[in-house]
């Protein structure tokens, strides 16, 4: 499922990334890389603050469509 | 010898620079603040150079920033790279190490912020984690300023013996051994220490690297048939394939090096739970700027304003001077000239300064807590809604302090029409030097009930940023959909004494040799203005030259509610500089109340105005053309004259036109005036401007499939 649907506050893994554009390979150097844990700290209107590697990364609905993730 | 400090946005580069080297750079608590690269000499070692880079996450080609810091380390060389890594979230910073690393330049990591990491218990094995970087790696903590002369000292060696970072760290073989054959291909082609990190960023296809290599048609073949047998082989693009590496190597370490209590939810998400909650961030983020005008403003403000304006400048000063200048007999003008020019119109701004003082340190205080970056995302949502994205809002929280850096601010964002509707929008945010006016306005107009008025302009300034976001995108130069929203968000910490003081006068002091300066030098010509007439004679103040030219410009305002001469010219002289606003009404109401008791300005100021016109007249002042400073930085950053005029004109003219408005409206449901031809034009004006927000729009993507239909009928 998209991230976008992920519930907050609880754990999920990265399974895939779509898309092969600049923004993938952004979203990788920010540390958002397949088979890494995600967390939904927050989220408003589709647009999310999720912590990833011990940071936390605030997204815009597009962006967060494209990370699909799978319960941990 | 020349050392440069590079690391990821916001993990306290900037800090260390100002450690290092004894400046007073800019530091933000959020990822972006420094732009460009800054140079500045070791503090008691003048020889070593310090260059503090942008903060990066990787040397990709994909950010401005990215492509400073990289260009920046290729081409200048420097003898050590200072690589600042931020312990809190290690992990993600190490990504760029690697590639830090990979450059052939000597690497020397800063642990920063051990402190924090000590204090929450876990461990990092900083011997081990060296052997396997293959570089030094030395403690520090910026914000408390420890570390930094064993940091100093390890440069220097490392600088000094080290002529070539070895690189340790390698990836899977198949990798490996594509790497091998293009750095074959490379190999005499370019210097042996930077091998690696040609052959890596070829294998990865990097564009920029690409160009800077005149291959011939058959090596580019060649390396392009190597990547492509390695891409077969994982499935994924080379530039993945790398990232993934690089990230498996990291974990190894991470297993091996790092022992961590087991995660649990941090303070910092607890608070971001409720401050970016969809329900109430909004209420939050506009109840905490109001607190913060309101105190600024109105409240704790007033009291220090009121002080250093009635007693300190309207009694001491003015009544010292004059007396002063009595003693010694000077003669009557050039009393005039310091009484009534100088200390009434620096002194006007000079009162001032507490209340700016306060501002910025509640700013400061925001800034420095994180709650700014939570801004931005929470307005993002809004902004999106008109297609700006919440990236626009920082430009617009660092022009709450000044327009010019807030302009530069904007610099950060990638897509061009996005860019310039920011630079155009961002002013509309009042400026510490806007703040005079709409104190005056406040006290002159609304003494006891000022409370709402400071909010109210700063909300002023964001509504119309969102007005013309929306009638501006559905224009042909600005349509288009904004570019995807990704920003880190800091941890929240609590704000250092030391920080906030330096933020306040950093910005308090440019105000302050503003006033000295630029407003000195204005009040006095204004003041000879005011007192001379054509032929040099000196004359009442109605007669002078610069009621000719206040009355010769003021039909224009006339208008909006503020037609009289002294405000006319108070206006255009705000374009040389903000305060020069109210510099101006203190010069020349100033004189005029002379021969009474009490020379108040607000009380004159009171008399000119009705509530009504006043309010005009500040947001006219607050949201028309900015200062020739921002104006010049608007050339700058838009780099283009015709851009440029479009910026002011496009300022100058809603500015008149929500003025107008405001005046004709509020004449007749505020003063309860007939109904006229004014109100008519100001209500015929709104269905304007709500028709150009609802209206459809150019649509970039309708535009290229009705020329596809024409063609096909052809």
């Amino acid at each position: 499922m998209p991230l976008t649907f992920a519930t907050a506050g609880k754990k999920a893994f990265i399974c895939k990334i779509k898309g092969k554009d600049d923004v993938r390979h952004f979203l990788g150097s920010l540390g958002f890389v397949e088979g890494e844990h995600v967390t939904v700290v927050s989220e408003m209107g589709g647009n999310m603050i999720v912590n990833v590697k011990d940071t936390r990364i605030a997204i815009s609905k597009t962006m967060a469509n494209r990370i699909m993730v799978a319960d941990a | 010898m020349k050392f440069a400090l590079a690391g990821n946005p916001n993990c306290g580069k900037t800090t260390m620079f100002n450690n290092l080297t004894g400046a007073s750079q800019y530091v933000g608590n959020w990822p972006g603040v420094t732009v460009e690269k800054k140079e500045g000499k070791l503090k008691d070692h003048r020889d070593i150079i310090v260059t503090d880079l942008p903060g990066i996450y990787s040397l990709s080609p994909y950010t401005l920033e990215e492509v400073v810091a990289r260009n920046y380390l290729l081409a200048e060389h420097p003898d050590v790279i200072i690589d600042i890594v931020d312990a809190t979230n290690i992990e993600r910073n190490l990504y760029l190490t690697t590639q830090l690393l990979e450059t052939g330049i000597p690497v020397v990591i800063a642990l920063n912020m051990m402190d924090v990491i000590k204090k929450r218990g876990d461990k990092i094995d900083i011997k081990k984690l060296s052997e396997k970087l293959g570089c030094p790696i030395v403690e520090t903590s910026a914000l408390k300023g420890s570390g930094l002369s064993k940091l100093i000292e390890t440069a220097t060696a490392s600088a000094k013996t080290a002529a070539l970072q070895p690189i340790v760290h390698k990836f899977a073989a198949d990798v490996e051994s594509s790497l091998t054959d293009i750095e074959g291909i490379l190999s005499g082609v370019v210097d042996q220490k930077s091998l690696r990190w040609y052959a890596i960023k070829l294998f990865e296809r990097d564009e920029k690297v690409e160009a800077q290599f005149k291959f011939k048609a058959d090596t580019r073949d060649k390396i392009n048939e190597i990547i492509k047998l390695c891409e077969n082989q994982y499935d994924d693009d080379s530039e993945s394939i790398i990232t993934n590496e690089r990230y498996l190597f990291i974990h190894g370490l991470m297993r091996e090096c790092v022992k961590k209590r087991e995660e649990q939810m941090t303070i910092s998400d607890r608070i971001d739970r409720v401050v970016t909650n969809r329900v109430a961030a909004i209420p939050i983020f506009i109840g905490v700027m109001f607190l913060v005008y309101f105190i600024s403003v109105s409240w704790l403000g007033t009291i220090v304003t009121d002080w250093t304006n009635d007693v300190l400048f309207g009694e001491y000063i003015s009544g010292w001077a004059s007396d002063g200048l009595a003693a010694i007999g000077a003669a009557d003008w050039a009393q005039s000239l310091v009484v009534d020019g100088i200390i009434g119109g620096v002194g006007a701004i000079i009162g001032f300064v507490p209340q700016m003082l306060i501002l910025f340190v509640l700013l400061a205080l925001l800034e420095d807590c994180g709650y700014m970056a939570r801004v931005a995302f929470i307005m993002d949502r809004i902004f999106r809604k008109f297609g700006l994205s919440g990236k626009s809002f920082i430009p617009m929280l660092v022009a709450s302090g000044c327009g010019v850096p807030g302009i530069m601010a904007s610099r950060t964002i990638e897509n061009e029409s996005d860019r310039r509707m920011t630079i155009m929008t961002t002013t509309f945010v009042p400026c510490g030097a806007k703040l005079p006016i709409i104190a005056l306005i406040a006290g002159a107009m609304f003494p006891e009930n000022s409370w709402w008025l400071a909010p109210c302009a700063y909300f002023l300034g964001i509504g119309m940023v969102i007005i013309s976001g929306i009638i501006l995108k559905k224009t042909k130069p600005f349509a288009g959909e904004p570019a995807p929203f990704v920003m880190e968000l800091p941890q929240y910490r609590v704000p250092g004494a030391k920080g906030v003081l330096i933020h306040m006068w950093e910005r308090g002091k440019s105000f302050i040799i503003k006033a000295g300066t630029i407003i000195f030098a204005s009040t006095v010509v204004i003041w000879l203005l005011s007192n001379f007439n054509t032929s040099f004679e000196m004359v009442d103040i109605n007669e002078s030259m610069l009621a000719g030219i206040g009355n010769a410009i003021a039909p224009v305002f006339a208008p909006l509610g503020f037609g009289d001469w002294q405000s006319s010219v108070a206006t255009i002289t705000g374009l040389v500089a903000k305060e020069n606003v109210v510099a101006t009404m203190g010069v020349l109401h100033g004189i005029a109340e002379a021969t009474e008791e009490s020379a108040a300005l607000l009380a004159s100021v009171a008399g000119t105005f009705t509530v009504v016109s006043a309010f005009s007249f500040m947001a006219f002042n607050l949201l028309c053309a900015p200062c020739f400073a921002a104006i010049g930085a608007i050339k700058r950053e838009m780099n283009s004259a015709k851009w440029t005029w479009a910026a002011i004109g496009y300022q100058t003219l809603l500015a008149y036109v929500v003025a107008f408005i405001i005046f004709q409206l509020g004449s007749v449901f505020v003063l309860g005036q007939p109904f006229g031809v004014g109100a008519v034009i100001a209500i015929a004006l709104i269905a304007l401007i709500v028709w150009l927000m609802a209206r459809k729009g150019y649509d970039p993507s309708k535009r290229k499939a009705s020329l596809s239909a024409v063609e096909a009928n052809s």
